[in-house]
């Protein structure tokens, strides 16, 4: 499915979905403390090559992150380390608070084992049809390149684009006169 | 969520009256505690020996509920310590509100049967799944057991939110010792509640006074005259900042402020009641604390030589209002100051009534 597509698959309509990431919701389960998820996401810390995301415990990763508003996801960039960049990488849509013990409860929406090439940045298209209606994405990192014990994951960046929603933060009360 | 031992190794005296009943009762005071310090609180309990590890309530806010299942509790079997953190991790899996943060408190009074590795495997789980752990290591001391315990801590361990405690046996109530731990402070919560408390105080007095300690042995080189105000000064500062620590009302300074006075107000005090022992201990540790102690509780004697208990403290009051003048940032006729200052006087009645008017309108005003 996320076969070799051409680097211009960020289409045209797709936004860098960033601006869109309810920042106080985000949770990350099993990441080491002082290489924690916004060094993956934040603009910035995700181009520094010295600053990753890493594992703790073991290898897997567990990613949640809510959305401001209902977005489409069309598909992400993950990047990292030839050996201890992630490999497979589930994706589900609009779970809240997953843990380890049910990532296997469910299918996950979609599904996708990087090559080296993604790791470089190549894309990973999904399928869209998944994701038309997202609130939110919890990102499984089940197994990195080379089996280690720590994974490390340089950037993650989403790309899609937004359905037209009310973002209930930005509504202000009417004031009575 | 609450790990309790209920083995047959509970029946053991070693721990006033009963180890399961000082066990019963440091639970008791946690739940107490925990609830207490946020309404948001949730604690369970569950039994790790007896047929088998058994939930007798999930985590809830109700207290009441929470202390009547520890009614009728059976002691026997043996406790499997591996089964019991685990039920414990799928019972927190499971609470109603997926915001809380997850931790297990465990007390450990029997041998431990498990291998240091399974050990080490829960704990990386309890890591990886983001749940703390605090170890209550008591009763029974077989070989291995602390290094066992210390392992499993090791395993769980992220960025100090996990902690272990030994309690020997002794004349100290297993409450009592767990009282200062961070297993009761917990990270920065459960400040409010202790107000309240009069052993919780004393023991935050101790504190001090080891902060107080602390301080004044770096002071110690200087002269002596000024190591007193400086002693008190550094006092003030001291237990404000490990107030700070365990409260979280760091916005109201007036509230630390309080709390400050009270602990510099009532170690003079209580320093003139206790000289004898206060000093013979420090003076173990330290024979320059010792001096400056006996400095500083000769000059409050000094200041309230001629007058009654009760004049004492008006002494201690202006002492303690030059004091605060030093300070930065605090003024002396500020009416929440002078509020405080006054409230430390019981029997001051002029004084009470004069800050009667003014204790329910600041009261208000807060």
């Amino acid at each position: 499915m996320s076969a070799a597509e051409s680097a211009t698959s960020i289409q045209k309509n797709q936004v860098d979905l960033l601006d869109f990431i309810d920042w106080s919701g985000l949770e990350c389960l099993n990441q080491s403390s002082s290489h924690s998820l916004s060094n993956a996401l934040k603009q910035g810390y995700r181009e520094d090559e010295g600053l990753n995301l890493e594992s703790d415990a073991d290898e897997q990763l567990l990613i949640y992150i809510p959305f401001t508003q209902v977005i489409k996801l069309h598909s992400i960039v993950v990047t990292g380390s030839e050996e201890e960049g992630p490999k497979t990488v589930k994706l589900f849509a609009n779970r809240e608070h997953m843990g380890f013990s049910n990532v296997s409860d469910f299918p996950p929406s979609d599904t996708a084992v990087l090559s080296p090439d993604n790791l470089k940045g190549k894309p990973v298209v999904l399928k869209y049809v998944k994701f038309q209606n997202v609130r939110s994405l919890t990102i499984f990192i089940e197994d990195n390149q080379s089996s280690s014990e720590i994974t490390k994951v340089q950037k993650i960046a989403l790309y899609g684009s937004t359905v037209e929603t009310t973002d209930m933060k930005g509504l202000k009360k009417i004031e009575d006169h | 969520m609450i790990c309790i031992d209920n083995s047959e190794w509970m029946r053991n005296g070693d721990y006033a009256p009963s180890r399961f009943q000082a066990q019963a009762d440091a639970v008791n005071l946690i739940c107490g505690a925990k609830t207490q310090s946020n309404p948001e609180n949730t604690v369970g309990v569950l039994t790790m020996a007896g047929k088998g590890v058994r939930v007798l309530v999930t985590p809830t806010s109700d207290l009441g509920k929470i202390l009547a299942c520890m009614h009728g509790l059976e002691i026997g079997g043996e406790m499997n310590l591996a089964a019991g953190i685990q039920v414990a991790q799928l019972a927190l899996k499971h609470r109603q509100n997926k915001k809380q943060q997850q931790r297990i408190i465990v007390f450990a009074g029997s041998p431990v049967t498990h291998d240091k590795k399974v050990l080490e495997m829960i704990g990386k789980k309890l890591k990886k799944n983001s749940v703390a752990l605090d170890i209550v290591n008591f009763g029974e001391d077989d070989e291995g057991k602390k290094e066992k315990l210390e392992a499993l801590l090791t395993a769980v361990n992220n960025n100090d939110t996990s902690h272990i405690v030994h309690v020997p046996a002794g004349p100290n109530a297993l409450s009592d010792v767990l009282i200062s731990t961070p297993i009761f402070t917990g990270d920065g919560e459960g400040g409010s509640g202790f107000a309240a408390s009069a052993a919780a105080v004393a023991a935050v007095s101790m504190e001090e006074e080891r902060a107080r300690q602390e301080a004044a042995a770096k002071k110690a080189a200087e002269e002596a005259s000024e190591q007193d105000v400086t002693m008190t000064e550094r006092s003030s500062e001291g237990p404000s900042g490990a107030d700070n620590k365990k409260n979280e009302i760091p916005d109201d300074d007036n509230t630390l402020l309080q709390q400050a006075l009270a602990m510099s107000v009532d170690e003079p005090a209580s320093t003139q009641d206790l000289q004898d022992t206060e000093i013979s201990d420090a003076a173990a540790e330290d024979p320059e604390l010792a001096l400056a102690l006996q400095l500083s509780v000769q000059d409050s004697t000094k200041d309230s030589s001629t007058e009654a208990d009760m004049s004492k403290l008006l002494a201690d009051q202006s002492f303690v209002s030059s004091i605060l003048a030093s300070l930065p940032g605090v003024d002396p006729n500020d009416p929440s100051v002078k509020e405080v200052l006054a409230s430390m006087q019981n029997q001051s009645e002029s004084q009470q009534k004069q800050d009667e008017d003014q204790a329910p309108e600041k009261k208000e005003g807060k």
